[in-house]
């Protein structure tokens, strides 16, 4: 396809945007500048269903795909239909592997889907990669559909003295699990991997809607994004204006919005370095902005047989900074950083590679413990005046002793070992825990979080949660429901990889 | 047996040539056109010179596309040796209907007494690929929902089990199965056929899963083939033969290329928009029909036409199927009963078992109904006599159907 046919399809597909005449209500997908009823008298408006759930009106098991969907193998195609503007449009059915025999498609009818914003195929190696919300799944199944309400925010900045903060999170954990086999791999026990269709494009765009449903803000008023990562789908052509153009960040004009950002890369601290820099702009009046949205998402990389292969996860996290009805605000940054080459990967190279021990001692142990401690001593507080301690977790091991050697015990590392159920999701990592900390955290509470990025540094962030969170507690799905999800799936090895590798 | 209707011809088909349809390998498609064009000329009673033609109608899908060759017009010329005006018309699988209706428009314009109609496609040439190729006749939103032209029919079939299967333990698949079984048990006779071997229902729900719920055995096959018509103006047909086979109806219609976006699944509007305007045009009613070729590329269309047509009631078409099955006495050709109607469809196998070289298929349908009117069927003959029968060719999913209605005696 060329490149101006997809920036075409781009505007129809990322929102499932249809037309509807305001006079006789009829829609049209794709849509069309005249009502086929009104004639000239037609006044069409764009709609779209982004946002909306459907059900599944027919379909079928295709066995014997096109070149571009083999890689997919078998899958469920669907006719969905979106009963409020009735209208009827062509859907994949994802996170779905039909079995080898005949499946019963009637049995799906009826039943309730909701919009994904996937991969639907690539021109191989070099070329473009498509993606596009016309991907379902089924409402019942591992991703409830959440509505995106709007809630006014607050004229008071009072609350908070207007300190800048996270406002809203979501977290993106893929549906499919690994086992590590017996008591697990430094302490991971299973880990996430995204289906065939996924991405790091994609897990941030989940993770970016979810945080925006989160906070209830309007994403006219997201001003900047960053999308950190060390798996970007392209190494030239930013996740972050797919995020944007799906999102509706910023304020539309024309086709295109008034926002900003860019992609990062330090290793895994590409997006927590930034919670710093969002913060400011949000404070910083010649920005112009009310939200910066941060993103931290990888499907992390690991050569097939790599110690690194049985701790690396898949997903992401999104945070939305502003200074009105803030959850957690940002009180103290302490950022430490050496040039320490432990964990790196030349341009082109399809897997990184690592100096073994020395990733422990001379590079996780040194930058996170030095951060963490002095921004202890920055804030003049101890490990005793802090609820929770998160650090990155490239595996369950790491974070737990640097943690216990700087004085925390278990009660308060422990809710952000979530690495255990997840494995290491890189960039993802630390906003994830940090995530599963927020879902517990009362009014009040203090975290301390400590990333980390390969090659080498760390940040240390103090959080201080607000009553705001309470608030907010029902518009997200939390990690531990996410982790503990029953319609979670296991793969064997060999699926793993093959996935793994087509993300 | 004259029919009891007062017809105004729109057209005549004098003459009738086609190729076997199957694997061609070692033919090029011009050389298939080629082949029926001369056998169809060869094929007038009277006598019919190549310079007599005074415009060509062509009718291919994917040739652009399978041989990377465009200007059909171009490559004919130079097959027929001739400078005549050509018009090639795709519309995907109804090309070869277009073609015709295309002819047919001709004729009545005055313009033309004498012109050729041409159907060919060469889908092996692209054996891995046909796949992906046939899905230039769907919308783009549907390949890119991963869809094939079998998943498309899948999500018809599937809804219309649904819809109107419910309860009848099984009976409505097995009539899907049972299209495939009348059609390969017509297509014994018909040497032309790419499949002539009878299949079972068991060899059907046993043959491998395609899209669910279609299989294998529900699916036309990938085919390549050539048919050809000479057409003339009704004024001048007996100076061609004692027994034109005269078009009194020429139909089309048209319809969203989405299956998403249509009215309905289980029913094609293109189809039943062309019947009204082909029965209206004729003063018929499907009861007139002795004999009709209908589009079943997937054996659920075979179904839809059933009631598209209004030869049943929508829903019941599949329980017609059944019926007539089950209660038929007879070694040949089966008929579809309704009442008193009694009508034999597809008798040379349809798409299904003759085969289905797309761009070729509409032209066929009126092949066979050209030879089975004028009881030059042979082995395959319709042992009735037949008098009126319907060609109904469809494009996609139902983004285009054309019907003609062929007449032996007026």
């Amino acid at each position: 396809m060329s490149e101006p046919i997809t920036r075409r399809k781009i505007l129809v597909d990322y929102r499932i945007r249809a037309a509807i005449c305001e006079n006789c209500g009829r829609v049209y997908f794709p849509p069309k500048s005249f009502c086929n009823v009104e004639g000239r008298k037609s006044k069409m408006r764009p709609a779209d269903h982004f946002y909306e759930k459907g059900t599944f009106f027919s379909g079928n098991v295709i066995r014997g795909p096109t070149k571009k969907f083999s890689y997919l193998q078998s899958f469920l195609s669907g006719i969905i239909h979106f009963q409020n503007d009735d209208l009827k449009v062509p859907g994949r059915i994802t996170d779905y592997v039909p079995p080898p025999e005949e499946v019963d498609v009637s049995e799906f009818i009826g039943r309730a889907v909701v919009p994904r914003f996937r991969k639907t195929y690539t021109d191989g190696a070099s070329g473009l990669i498509y993606y596009s919300s016309l991907n379902f799944s089924f409402e019942d199944d591992y991703y409830p559909f959440q509505e995106y309400g709007q809630i006014k925010p607050s004229t008071s900045e009072s609350e908070n003295k207007g300190k800048p903060g996270i406002v809203g999170y979501g977290v993106y954990l893929p549906k499919f699990r690994i086992k590590n086999e017996g008591s697990g791999v430094l302490g991971v026990m299973e880990r996430t991997l995204p289906f065939a269709d996924e991405d790091t494009t994609t897990f941030a765009v989940e993770a970016g809607k979810r945080a925006l449903i989160h906070s209830a803000i309007d994403s006219r008023y997201v001003k900047k994004c960053f999308v950190g990562s060390e798996s970007a789908p392209y190494a030239v052509n930013p996740s972050m204006s797919t995020v944007s153009q799906v999102l509706e960040l910023g304020e539309k004009y024309e086709d295109g919005f008034f926002s900003g950002g860019i992609d990062s890369q330090f290793a895994c601290k590409a997006a927590t370095d930034l919670f710093v820099d969002a913060a400011a702009l949000v404070a910083y009046p010649t920005f112009g902005g009310d939200y910066v949205m941060v993103i931290g998402a990888d499907n992390s990389q690991a050569a097939a047989g790599d110690p690194l292969d049985y701790a690396v996860g898949a997903g992401g996290a999104a945070f939305i900074f502003g200074k009105r009805d803030v959850i957690a605000t940002l009180d103290c940054y302490v950022p430490y950083t050496s040039d320490t080459p432990d964990f790196y990967r030349r341009e082109g190279e399809e897997y990184p590679r690592h100096g073994g021990r020395f990733t422990g001692i001379p590079a996780y142990f040194k930058h996170v413990g030095t951060a963490m401690r002095a921004a202890l001593k920055m804030c003049d507080l101890t490990p005793n005046d802090i609820q929770y301690v998160v650090n990155h977790s490239p595996n369950a091991k790491f974070p737990y002793q640097v943690a216990v050697e700087a004085g925390f015990d278990r009660a308060q590392i422990e809710p952000g070992l979530v690495v255990k159920y997840i494995g290491n999701l890189y960039s993802g990592s630390c906003p994830t825990a940090l995530a599963a900390v927020l879902d517990i955290a009362e009014p009040g509470d203090k975290i301390l979080m400590t990333s980390y990025g390969s090659g080498a540094g760390s940040e240390a962030y103090l959080f201080t949660v607000t009553d705001e969170i309470e608030k907010k507690r029902g518009r997200s799905i939390t990690v531990k429901e996410q982790i503990e999800n029953p319609h979670k799936q296991y793969v064997d090895y060999g699926t793993y990889r093959r996935w793994k590798e087509s993300g | 047996m004259k029919t009891k209707k007062k017809l105004k011809p729109l057209a005549a088909v004098v003459g009738a040539g086609r190729t076997k349809f199957g694997e061609l390998w070692y033919n090029n498609p011009e050389e298939l056109m080629t082949e029926a064009g001369i056998k169809a000329v060869e094929s007038v009673e009277r006598g019919l010179m190549r310079n007599d033609l005074q415009a060509c109608y062509f009718g291919s899908f994917l040739y652009q596309v399978t041989n990377k060759l465009a200007l059909v017009p171009g490559y004919m010329a130079r097959e027929l040796g001739m400078n005549i005006p050509m018009n090639h018309t795709e519309a995907a699988c109804g090309s070869g209907g277009s073609a015709l209706y295309n002819a047919c428009l001709g004729i009545r314009s005055g313009e033309y007494d004498v012109v050729l109609v041409g159907g060919f496609e060469k889908m092996t040439d692209r054996s891995g690929k046909i796949i992906d190729d046939l899905m230039f006749a769907g919308d783009p939103h549907e390949f890119d929902a991963g869809y094939t032209f079998a998943g498309l029919y899948a999500s018809m079939m599937a809804r219309y089990i649904h819809d109107y299967g419910d309860g009848s333990n099984g009976r409505c698949r097995e009539a899907l199965a049972l299209v495939t079984c009348k059609n390969h048990h017509h297509a014994i006779g018909n040497k032309y056929a790419q499949f002539r071997r009878e299949f079972s229902v068991d060899d059907v729900f046993n043959s491998p899963l395609v899209a669910d719920p279609i299989r294998m055995l529900h699916c036309s096959p990938v085919s390549d083939g050539a048919v050809a018509l000479v057409v003339v103006s009704p004024e001048v047909a007996k100076k061609y033969t004692d027994t034109p086979i005269y078009i009194v109806g020429s139909q089309q219609a048209t319809d969203d290329i989405s299956i998403c976006s249509r009215e309905s699944l289980t029913g094609i509007k293109a189809t039943r928009l062309a019947m009204e305007k082909v029965l209206k045009e004729t003063s018929m009613t499907m009861a007139d029909i002795h004999v009709a070729e209908v589009h079943d590329c997937f054996t659920i269309e075979e179904i839809l036409f059933l009631e598209d047509s209004g030869f049943c009631k929508r829903g019941e078409g599949w329980k017609i199927v059944y019926d007539s099955y089950e209660s038929f006495k007879g070694s040949k050709h089966i008929p579809y009963v309704n009442g008193d109607s009694a009508l034999v469809v597809n008798a040379g196998g349809g798409l299904k078992a003759d085969g289905h070289p797309v761009g070729a298929t509409g032209v066929r349908q009126v092949y066979e109904c050209f030879k089975q009117l004028r009881g030059e069927a042979g082995g395959n003959q319709v042992d009735k006599e037949l008098n009126v029968a319907l060609c109904h060719n469809i494009g996609g999913t139902g983004g285009i159907a054309t019907v003609h209605i062929l007449v032996r005696d007026l």
